[in-house]
């Protein structure tokens, strides 16, 4: 009985060391809170998109040519400072910025993109855009013009090429495989790049002794301690602990703005994919346009988006598109009817496909059979599963069978991917343009057959108009003609409707402005909020000032 | 001797066998990591990566046979290969940055657990009827019958956030230099109070009863009578004989609750964003990260395999009837 009778007093001990005073924060120091993380583990590598480099690696430590805005709907020149196109619109050529260094003192040159781009067609894995599917060659002319040959007409590249992170061609030459290399120690050309601090629980990002933008950043460091749920990072937030955040917070405006309401600050632009409940257009009756349509039509948008987001946002529109593209949408296609509540002519367009009321209540196929819908949402993620119970009550008032299926979440996306559901709700895919968000819900090319794994349009729906449309977007810059087969594909969605769209995502962002100035707000949009948005989190690091000298 | 090679022999069976259930379980699930990987980005990245994480990931279709070969290898030359959750760090590093923590908190937790609560059930069961036998015992297997993750939630509410006494989470001040100093050590010990003393309580009550139980029944025994017939001091007879006898069940308990210190702590770990294992195990689980996973449970494998072999060595000390046996 010794052991216990000497660990007691040590207990006692540590119970009596405990005193809660408030430690000084080192000045200048702002802490963030993006990913949630148990423990931190030491890796910066910026070319490898599959996950685990710490933020901001690849918008923050590293910089791409240009950046695009949402909030703005443009593109700022960054690394480079300008673009143009050939004549014949085979060859687009960056002019890049002049005095640019890396953190090592050495100068930035357009060999250093030229070798950037040549790392992603040696290794498959880190080409996470798919440029090399339309690019021939990439070659330095000259130490600040870099210039892409095209195998084909393909404007929407642009987007892609701009966006790539760069790295410095005389460190990563040296490195055996940038596929699995951590990169613990980056040399980089964005505002902070050296690893003052790293421990599992803590580390923290110092300036970059030779940035670009004189003067800035005025951030003296980043500091991002690991809180491994939602729930510890706003009780940080909340506490005035962390200084930017990107959480869901329930209730914010009770839990943290009315806290202090002169510095606490939110701003959930409704930038964020669009949710979608999707149904499988493989399958009877939801091959049906008339059905789709239907059941868009039974759901009350405006309940389900109180009820499954706390009225963070709104229902979704007949075009689809979130807020970030206000410049693209028609508003004659936004007015139509299929997305508005109408349970009448919901079951007017399933009397008319053919599924009959049967003397039971319940509507009936083809085949005589009361008809079933598994509704299949992410076990954990609650704000959809709140949703999905909103969609299958709604659906029920029509005599469908509809029943909410939660899965795990590794055998939900394989379902979804392989086609192997009914009905589920899901994101959709954002581009600089509404091009890929189009892409994945209308073409051709990108739908698989069932069984095979899609990484998006899990509807499997391909319209031959919609690829005629978009294959001449992909050959145009100018912006008119963009706006105007835009358009045309909206008007496609609408009348297809491939999948239901139910609400635009809200963009999570939170600040704290006791310590610092600067953040984006509605008044000041300059770059979303939220610290997960890249490339944004570039503009917010170099825009905050410290309030303390 | 034959004994301690027999029981040996046993544990490296069960090993074998444990680390080909860790070689099959994961691949019954369903999904791919490389699929729930894209996932996790909710569209934030093109979709044309998917065949590019296939191919970093090296996802071979080869077949299972020549797969868990390559296993057994990897893991005889201590290869635990590379996180897919943590990509491209290697399991080893990701597996460090939690594991001495773990081992320090609930280790603790559970030695103290198992020691205080040892002691009471040998004092309840001594002064049978007394307040200790009829008020505490109760009380704490009421206690230790709440979930535990809301006994948890509530005493960082209490004690942390109402109070604040305590941290409300890490195992260190990120402003403590780490080191062997005092104020290193006094931090630390600070933020391990509330995790700690969560486990203990909510643990306590088991191991209270359980020696209560074993022991009101060695004291109903001959030898116990015997004892205080020779007049011996009551304190000798309640912990040399009474208690040294009716430890075997809750030691080899003891046994088992500290190889499961590794991944007992979760729960813990999640509530008060203690930086141990226990969270990782979680995160393995959801991004399918195979390796991660693989890793985590040969450390707790073997962390449980070489417990109960020391618990076994324990017994064939403290039970003669073991020894005769052997």
């Amino acid at each position: 009985m010794r052991p216990a009778a000497s660990l007691l007093p040590l207990l006692l001990l540590t119970l009596a060391a405990c005193s809660n005073e408030p430690r000084p924060r080192p000045p200048g120091t702002l802490f963030v809170s993006v990913e949630q993380q148990s423990a931190w583990v030491r890796n910066f590598n910026p070319l490898f998109p599959g996950a685990g480099s710490r933020w901001p690696t690849r918008a923050g430590i590293y910089e791409c040519l240009e950046l695009y805005t949402p909030s703005t709907g443009g593109f700022t020149p960054w690394l480079a400072t300008g673009h143009a196109w050939s004549e014949d619109r085979r060859t687009l050529r960056f002019t890049l910025r002049e005095g640019v260094r890396w953190s090592d003192g050495r100068a930035f040159s357009a060999e250093d993109v030229a070798y950037t781009f040549q790392l992603l067609r040696k290794h498959a894995a880190l080409d996470a855009g798919g440029v090399w599917r339309f690019l021939t060659d990439v070659r330095a002319e000259g130490p600040h013009t870099v210039a892409f040959q095209f195998s084909r007409l393909f404007i929407p590249g642009f987007g892609d090429l701009a966006a790539q992170p760069i790295v410095p061609r005389h460190i990563w030459e040296l490195v055996a495989d940038p596929v699995t290399f951590t990169n613990p120690s980056p040399v980089a050309t964005g505002p902070f790049t050296q690893v003052s601090l790293f421990r599992n629980q803590v580390y923290e990002l110092g300036r970059n002794p030779y940035y670009w933008q004189p003067g800035k950043p005025a951030v003296r460091a980043l500091r991002f301690l690991a809180f491994p749920t939602n729930d510890q990072a706003n009780l940080a937030l909340v506490e005035g602990e962390v200084d930017w955040a990107g959480n869901f917070v329930p209730a914010v405006d009770r839990t943290f703005v009315s806290k202090d309401p002169k510095h606490h600050a939110r701003w959930f632009p409704l930038y964020g994919s669009t949710v979608f409940l999707y149904p499988n257009t493989t399958r009877p009756p939801l091959d049906d346009v008339r059905v789709r349509k239907a059941l868009s039509m039974a759901l009350d948008r405006e309940r389900l988006v109180e009820i499954a987001m706390y009225g963070y946002t709104r229902p979704a529109d007949a075009t689809g598109l979130n807020d970030a593209y206000a410049g693209w949408r028609d508003a004659d296609v936004a007015k139509d009817a299929w997305v508005r509540h109408d349970a009448k002519e919901a079951a007017r367009l399933l009397d008319e496909a053919g599924l009959i009321v049967g003397e039971d209540g319940l509507r009936r196929g083809k085949d005589g059979l009361p008809l079933t819908l598994d509704i299949e949402v992410v076990g954990g993620w609650s704000d959809w599963v709140r949703a999905g119970q909103v969609v299958a009550r709604d659906l029920r008032k029509l005599g469908l069978q509809a029943q909410l299926r939660t899965y795990e979440f590794g055998a939900w996306q394989a379902r979804l991917q392989k086609g192997e559901f009914q009905l589920a709700i899901s994101w959709s895919l954002d581009g600089p343009t509404p091009y890929t968000f189009y892409k994945w819900m209308l073409s051709s090319a990108t739908v698989r057959p069932v069984g095979e794994v899609a990484a998006a349009n899990w509807q499997r729906y391909g319209d031959a108009r919609t690829d005629a449309l978009l294959e001449r977007f992909e050959g145009t810059d100018s912006r008119d003609e963009q706006q105007a087969l835009m358009a045309q594909v909206q008007r496609r969605f609408s009348e297809t409707a491939p999948a239901i769209p139910l609400f635009p995502n809200p963009s999570w962002g939170e600040a704290n402005s006791k310590r610092f100035t600067g953040f984006p707000s509605e008044a000041n949009p300059y770059a979303r909020l939220s610290p997960h948005a890249e490339p944004d989190s570039l503009l917010v690091l170099t825009t905050l000032t410290p309030r303390e000298p | 001797m034959s004994y301690v090679l027999r029981r040996l022999g046993f544990y490296l069976l069960a090993a074998w066998a444990s680390l080909t259930m860790n070689f099959v379980i994961p691949r019954l699930a369903p999904g791919d990591p490389a699929t729930a990987m894209f996932a996790r980005f909710e569209g934030r990245i093109s979709p044309e990566a998917l065949v590019a994480l296939k191919t970093a990931f090296g996802f071979t279709d080869a077949p299972w046979h020549v797969q868990y070969v390559t296993y057994l290898k990897h893991l005889l030359t201590g290869d635990l290969g590379l996180s897919y959750a943590y990509y491209p760090s290697r399991v080893s590093e990701v597996i460090g940055t939690g594991l001495l923590w773990t081992v320090g908190l609930a280790g603790c937790a559970v030695v103290i657990s198992f020691a205080v609560g040892t002691m009471l059930g040998v004092l309840a069961a001594w002064n049978r009827g007394g307040w200790m036998d009829s008020v505490l015992a109760p009380a704490l297997a009421f206690l230790g019958a709440f979930p535990y993750f809301w006994l948890a939630m509530l005493a960082l509410y209490l004690f942390g956030f109402g109070l604040g006494w305590f941290p409300l989470r890490h195992a260190y001040s990120h402003d403590v230099e780490p080191g062997l100093t005092f104020s290193f050590i006094a931090d630390v010990g600070r933020h391990a109070v509330l995790p700690a003393a969560s486990i203990v309580v909510a643990t306590l009550g088991g191991w209270m009863l359980s020696m209560r139980n074993t022991m009101v029944a060695v004291l109903g025994t001959d030898t116990l009578r015997l004892a205080h017939a020779k007049g011996l001091p009551p304190r000798q007879v309640m912990l040399r004989y009474a208690a040294r006898n009716a430890l075997l069940p809750n030691v080899t308990g003891f046994g088992m609750a500290l190889g499961f210190v590794l991944s007992g702590s979760l729960l813990t770990e999640i509530v008060f964003s203690y930086p141990g294992t226990g969270y990782l195990l979680i995160l393995a689980v959801r991004n399918q990260d195979y390796p991660l996973m693989q890793g985590l449970f040969l450390v707790i494998t073997l962390a449980v395999l070489a417990a109960n072999f020391a618990v076994d060595l324990l017994c064939l000390w403290l039970d003669p009837r073991t020894r005769a046996h052997a």
